[in-house]
């Protein structure tokens, strides 16, 4: 653990984690100290003035709490009069020009301003001139929206993208009253990660285009996931509702914190994998092209694989860690052999140093670790002479084109078990839909080797089997994650030590040398 | 559990009252002479002629909704959702969309307010920011020979009137 100091808030001892300032110092035990500049991911700024708080120890009688660390002895004071009045004054002068317009605003529910406004202010307005108006509902590109009447001009998009993306499209131009958050004329937001400034932007001032209007802040439930649209394996949350008569949709990621991994932010890609979990999903089992009950197309299935001379066994690097060693068993007892096969998933050149990774499938490193083959090669020859190709969840139509796919499947019968309609499912001779992984659990291996696990977050009113209960109604032996994760202990090194029940927020770090090679 | 026993002193105990028969016909006499006369002319009558004659009613009265217009006709909602959020019992549902008559950012594209779920508390009233919603269309009974019938969306309740003036409405409480 970290190094702790023991200081005084407002009289009381109170032992905070040395060398950080009082802001994170004091958040991490619980006592709230309020800003609008400070973002720990950004740097103290020092420009609201909203974090003043009063230290007797012959400084200036006031100092900002995220420009201040934490020392011994330290005697801070939070609750006195003049600090409340300075809260209250920064509040009255925020809201001097602020457009009141909560109704309409997407923020409100979640909103610093309003919070703060309750919390420290709740004066009724004292001006008696006419607002100050300025442009709203500015189109600043990426899907940003931005309303200069609702900014406090706190600086954290601007500094967003002059420190994180370093393409410094956003500029605060003018003062006093005249000045607004901006960009350069004819130069819109233009990185992969503009959306993060919704985030940051403590009040309505930055909103999403896609997310506008869709839902209040408050109708949301927020479940913690893992997003898979590629294998950074970004800690999210999930902020899906169920309307009245209507079923449980998700409405937007939003990143959620993890030092070890992403940090404060995720892609806006990933951001809008979203709606591959609501949209274009395989519901209906179907039977040679038209839709069968679900106990009629595990039946079909199971008397495909016991009809079939060699069968093939195709699975997602998107697959969770016990889904895909469910599914190896399950080739192994049919004696099929199995292929990860998914070049199509991997987009070279598409990453960068920050967040975005060449590889879009979530656990690839899985494949490692199982001992899976995903070369061509290995597909072709587990794919050769086959008559039956069992692919769980694998986009095929990824990595093969129209005719490779057509070749593949005009001596193969496909079964394809997906949470998707894709191109194969369509093509295929069975389709079983299974959950998608905002509806189960399982574990992710990272592309820097890191272990997390995600939980169910949505439930949708007719529930989908996952994969797992799906693979042990065919014939597989393992029911649920509980036997997997016993059976990934027995049967992998790396994994002995670790109890797979039991994984912490911030993830594993799995052995280097193990998984080194798959870093990418 | 023995509580106080008052024993009541019985009245008429003079023969007068005890002959019991001439006090019946004081009172036939009264049941009979107002069956005549509202036989006669039934327009003394004591009970109202409902549904041809509707009751009066103030302009406190919680009756069927209505959403209210700004004087260019524009609809005042601005799809805030704080009527639904505050709905007890979970009766309306709003979509909201882009506006597009010209004010503000936001309106509803759909408002339904089922009202075999409603209880008419008017707490939607009350939490209308923007006073878009209101239960002064002095409509107290509402029919319909399907449940779907039941539902009033968003033309329905724009196109309804108020019953009351500005000023009664206002002097209302509300």
């Amino acid at each position: 653990m970290a190094e702790k100091v023991k200081l005084f808030v407002n009289g009381q001892e109170v032992e905070v984690e040395a060398g950080k300032n009082l802001i994170d110092a004091f958040g991490a035990v619980g006592i709230e100290i309020p800003h609008l500049c400070y973002h720990p991911a950004l740097g103290a700024d020092g420009n609201c003035r909203m974090c003043l708080v009063g230290i007797e120890d012959g400084r200036p009688p006031l100092v900002p709490a995220c420009k201040t660390k934490v020392a011994e002895g330290m005697k801070v004071q939070l609750d006195a009069e003049k600090i409340k009045k300075i809260q209250r004054d920064i509040m009255e002068l925020e809201l001097i020009n602020h457009p009141i317009d909560c109704p309409i605003c997407d923020q409100a529910g979640e909103c610093k301003l309003q919070d703060y406004y309750m919390r420290y202010d709740g004066k009724p307005s004292r001006m008696t001139v006419k607002p100050v108006l300025k442009a709203k509902k500015m189109d600043f590109g990426c899907d940003v929206v931005h309303d200069q009447e609702r900014c406090v001009l706190c600086a954290r998009c601007v500094r967003f993208t002059r420190l994180v993306t370093k393409t410094g499209e956003l500029g605060i131009v003018n003062r006093t009253d005249y000045a607004r958050v901006n960009i350069f004329p004819g130069r819109p937001l233009n990185n992969r990660y503009a959306l993060n400034v919704v985030d940051l932007c403590p009040v309505g001032a930055m909103t999403s285009r896609d997310f506008r209007f869709k839902q209040r802040a408050w109708f949301l439930t927020k479940s913690p996931s893992i997003c898979q649209g590629c294998s950074k394996g970004c800690n999210i949350f999930i902020d899906h509702n169920r309307e009245k008569y209507k079923d449980d949709v998700i409405y937007r990621f939003r990143p959620r914190l993890n030092e070890k991994v992403n940090g404060y932010f995720m892609c806006d890609e990933g951001r809008m994998t979203y709606k591959q979990e609501n949209d274009n999903r395989l519901i209906a089992p179907q039977v040679n092209g038209r839709e069968a009950g679900f106990a009629e197309a595990i039946e079909a299935v199971r008397r495909a694989i016991s009809g079939a001379t060699k069968t093939a066994v195709l699975v997602s690097p998107n697959a969770s860690l016990e889904q895909i060693f469910s599914i190896r068993q399950f080739a192994a007892s049919i004696n099929a052999a199995l292929s990860g096969y998914s070049d199509g998933y991997i987009k070279a050149g598409d990453g960068d140093d920050f967040l975005i990774q060449d590889d879009k499938s979530a656990n690839r490193a899985a494949f490692t670790l199982l001992n899976i083959d995903d070369s061509k090669a290995g597909f072709d020859a587990a794919i050769n002479g086959a008559d039956l190709l069992i692919n769980f969840q694998n986009d095929l139509g990824r990595s093969l084109a129209e005719d490779q796919l057509a070749s593949v499947l005009a001596n193969a019968k496909l079964i394809a078990i997906s949470s998707a309609a894709t191109g194969c499912t369509a093509k295929s001779a069975v389709a079983v839909p299974v959950a998608s992984y905002s509806e189960d659990s399982g574990s992710l291996i990272n592309c820097d080797g890191r272990l997390q696990r995600y939980e169910i977050a949505v439930a949708k009113n007719q529930p989908l089997k996952s994969l797992i209960e799906v693979t042990n109604l065919i014939g597989g032996e393992i029911a649920n994650n509980q036997e997997a994760r016993a059976g990934l202990q027995a049967a992998v090194a790396v994994l002995k030590d670790i109890d797979l029940e039991q994984i912490p927020a911030e993830g594993i770090a799995l052995t280097e040398s193990e998984v080194a090679h798959v870093a990418a | 559990m023995s509580g106080k026993v008052k024993i009541m002193e019985r009245k008429g105990k003079d023969l007068y009252e005890r002959l019991y028969l001439v006090e019946i016909f004081k009172g036939m006499a009264v049941t009979f002479g107002h069956f005549i006369s509202n036989f006669l002319d039934n327009s003394k009558l004591y009970v109202r002629h409902y549904p041809e004659q509707k009751p009066e009613i103030t302009a406190r009265w919680r009756g069927r909704h209505r959403l209210t217009t700004h004087e260019d006709g524009t609809m005042k909602c601005v799809a805030c959702f704080m009527c639904q959020t505050n709905c007890p019992a979970k009766c309306i549902m709003i979509e909201a969309g882009e506006r597009v008559d010209g004010r503000t950012e936001k309106m509803p594209v759909r408002f339904d307010i089922d009202l075999l779920e409603c209880i008419y508390c008017g707490y939607c009233v009350e939490a209308c920011p923007m006073d878009a919603i209101r239960m002064d269309t002095g409509i107290f009974a509402v029919t319909g020979s399907d449940r779907q019938s039941f539902v009033m969306g968003l033309d329905a309740l724009l196109a309804t009137p108020g019953a009351f003036s500005e000023e009664e409405y206002k002097k209302g409480g509300a």
